[in-house]
């Protein structure tokens, strides 16, 4: 059922346009929104894989019948293969990102229309429209066709932040547009350069044309093109420079929305990259500016989170120094270094949407995020505590839970890969990223809470719970048994490291 | 001064005037460990550029202890940085365009 695959756009596009018909019609927004989201993890679990062209116009090689009436100029030539419609691959490590994404936004999604006391519609349409734009992200193989996406989720990032009803968001929102105002142009520069040169928007073409020598690789045009799509990359994931940005952007979200937001930035960085590897991988630079821009964003993220005393914010921060350790997974260049970065990727999504709802949780009873006014929360709140905990374990790489295994397959990737330095660094971060955890935990729950602290809501929403428990779940089975995920990742990372181990 | 008051006394100065809440064990122990953590990564991410040259390695590491021992505490100075001011993060932005281009453009074309 190839048409699935297209429908894991249009699906929620349709929702998003749907839902913000629904005005002042609160149960039925709930109900709908549910029903709807639930469509977006079921899909990737019912399509087949394999590719699918938009509006049925498959290469020639593909359709004798229209081959057979051209001239030979045509059908001995390279043209014979191109892939003249957009076309979306759909493969097994675009499922696992698929699913796991889908999961997070239904969660994020059943989490926003029942923390919320009036549930909106133009709130709804933003998070479908943002998933709607990093699954097409996800899977397209047309990088035209993936900068219109990357600007509708920028768009739907700022709309969600816009639509959070909290202090200075507008101003953040309004920032993060005029940089990306700036950026987005810059991406979109770099793929018309591809096209001038390359003659094509297709990935797997452009790959064609600069390995079977239909243009020279080191032309300057490509390098120039590389570089700024390279700039793009780091804007839409929030690597450094854009770790500020990205951070506030997070933190002036409702706890629903930066979980949400923050596994958009885990996934466009993760299919942004493969494409840059896909595309750059045979140019030296590639492999260490991934390297280094990863690195930084591990450093500058990680010992800038224990700084804040805004949990929103402190989260947002750790959650860009996770993205170094996708990038280091990605800048080995090895099958197993790939595989332990996108094995992360999948990871870092789930528990960084753990800790933004959980920590939520403190901001929906409080409505006080600042972590010196926080306090004896354990005792209004055990279980979510508890949940809370389970979520910086996993965070922090603590055995039996998910990142355990995605990180200490990264220090083994990076010891095999002849970087052990890198591995040294993972384990100096995450022992930070713990101490964060740690600070912010004793903060919130576990030293008295202070007399002037006043609890809003005593009753804390079920689903929030529920979404915690569905993802902790997931954790724990990723822990116990990687294979699980890492069996679906592994073609892709083989392809990508070029038969490099 | 010793490192732990010189590092309040910066606390203190970023805080600025429009911050009423006091220099705690807890920040100023996160600021320590910040500053650390910083130091030592670089140092360690320095040992690779034994994959280029030995000697460069061995020379780049003692600029930057000794750069980073005489300019101590960074991570003050780092957090002043990274506001979140729209003038410093387009001066960054504009920062790593250039060394991303210079990088991809000269550096694969003359390397």
């Amino acid at each position: 059922m190839n048409f699935l695959i297209a429908l894991m756009v249009i699906v929620p596009i349709l929702c998003a346009l749907f839902l913000n018909l629904l005005h002042k019609k609160d149960r039925t927004i709930k109900v709908v929104t549910v029903l709807l989201a639930l469509t977006l993890p079921a899909l990737p679990l019912l399509a087949n894989y394999g590719l699918h062209y938009f509006g049925g116009y498959v290469p020639l090689v593909e359709n004798p019948t229209l081959a057979n009436n051209l001239p030979p100029l045509i059908t001995d030539t390279a043209l014979n293969t191109f892939h003249p419609a957009i076309t979306y691959s759909f493969q097994s490590a675009q499922q696992l990102f698929v699913f796991i994404f889908g999961l997070v936004a239904l969660l994020a999604i059943f989490v926003s229309v029942f923390e919320t006391r009036r549930p909106s519609g133009v709130y709804a349409y933003m998070m479908f429209m943002g998933v709607a734009a990093v699954t097409a992200v996800i899977l397209t193989d047309d990088i035209f066709n993936l900068y219109v996406f990357f600007e509708i989720a920028a768009l739907a990032t700022v709309g969600i932040v816009l639509v959070s009803n909290v202090k200075g968001n507008y101003e953040t929102a309004l920032k993060y547009m005029i940089i990306g105002s700036i950026v987005a142009p810059l991406l979109l520069l770099g793929i018309a350069l591809l096209l001038g040169v390359t003659g094509n928007v297709n990935i797997t073409d452009i790959i064609y044309s600069i390995k079977n020598g239909l243009v020279d690789p080191q032309n300057p045009v490509i390098l120039m093109a590389c570089a700024l799509i390279v700039f793009g990359w780091l804007y839409g994931s929030g690597l450094p420079p854009f770790h500020t940005i990205k951070s506030a952007i997070y933190s002036k979200a409702l706890p629903s929305g930066a979980a949400l937001m923050q596994a958009f930035s885990v996934f466009i960085f993760v299919a942004m990259g493969i494409i840059i590897l896909r595309i750059f991988s045979y140019l030296p630079f590639s492999q260490w500016v991934i390297l280094g821009v990863s690195l930084m964003a591990m450093i500058l993220g990680i010992t800038m989170a224990i700084l804040q005393t805004d949990l929103k914010r402190m989260i947002g921060f750790l959650a860009v120094g996770e993205l170094g350790y996708i990038g280091i997974g990605l800048g080995l260049s090895t099958a197993y270094g790939i595989t332990a970065g996108l094995f992360q990727a999948v990871n870092e999504a789930m528990i960084t949407a753990i800790l933004f709802l959980g920590f939520g949780v403190v901001l929906y009873q409080t409505g006080i995020s600042d972590t010196r006014k926080l306090g004896g929360m354990m005792v209004k709140t055990p279980l979510v505590a508890f949940l809370v905990l389970l979520g910086g374990f996993a965070m922090a790489g603590v055995p039996l839970l998910n990142a355990f295994q995605s990180k200490l397959m990264l220090i083994q990737g990076s010891i095999k890969a002849g970087l052990p330095e890198l591995g040294v660094i993972m384990i100096l971060l995450s022992i930070v990223t713990f101490m964060t955890f740690m600070k912010a935990f004793h903060a919130v729950y576990l030293r008295p809470m202070p007399d002037e602290l006043v609890i809003k809501h005593e009753k804390i929403p079920k689903a929030t719970i529920i979404a915690m428990l569905v993802l902790l779940g997931v954790c724990l089975i990723f822990g116990l048994f990687p294979q699980v995920a890492t069996s679906y990742l592994q073609p892709l990372a083989t392809s990508l490291a070029g038969g490099i181990l | 001064m010793n490192l732990y008051d010189l590092i309040v006394k910066k606390i203190k100065d970023i805080q600025g005037v429009g911050d009423e809440s006091p220099v705690t064990n807890i920040s100023t122990s996160s600021m320590l460990t910040a500053e650390i953590t910083l130091i030592s990564s670089i140092l360690v991410a320095l040992i690779m550029l034994r994959l280029v040259n030995k000697v460069l390695m061995i020379v780049a590491v003692l600029v930057v202890l000794f750069t980073v021992l005489t300019a101590m505490p960074l991570m003050p100075k780092f957090k002043k940085e990274q506001n979140d001011s729209l003038a410093s993060m387009m001066f960054y932005i504009v920062i790593a365009l250039a060394i991303v281009i210079t990088l991809f453009y000269w550096g694969n074309l003359n390397v």
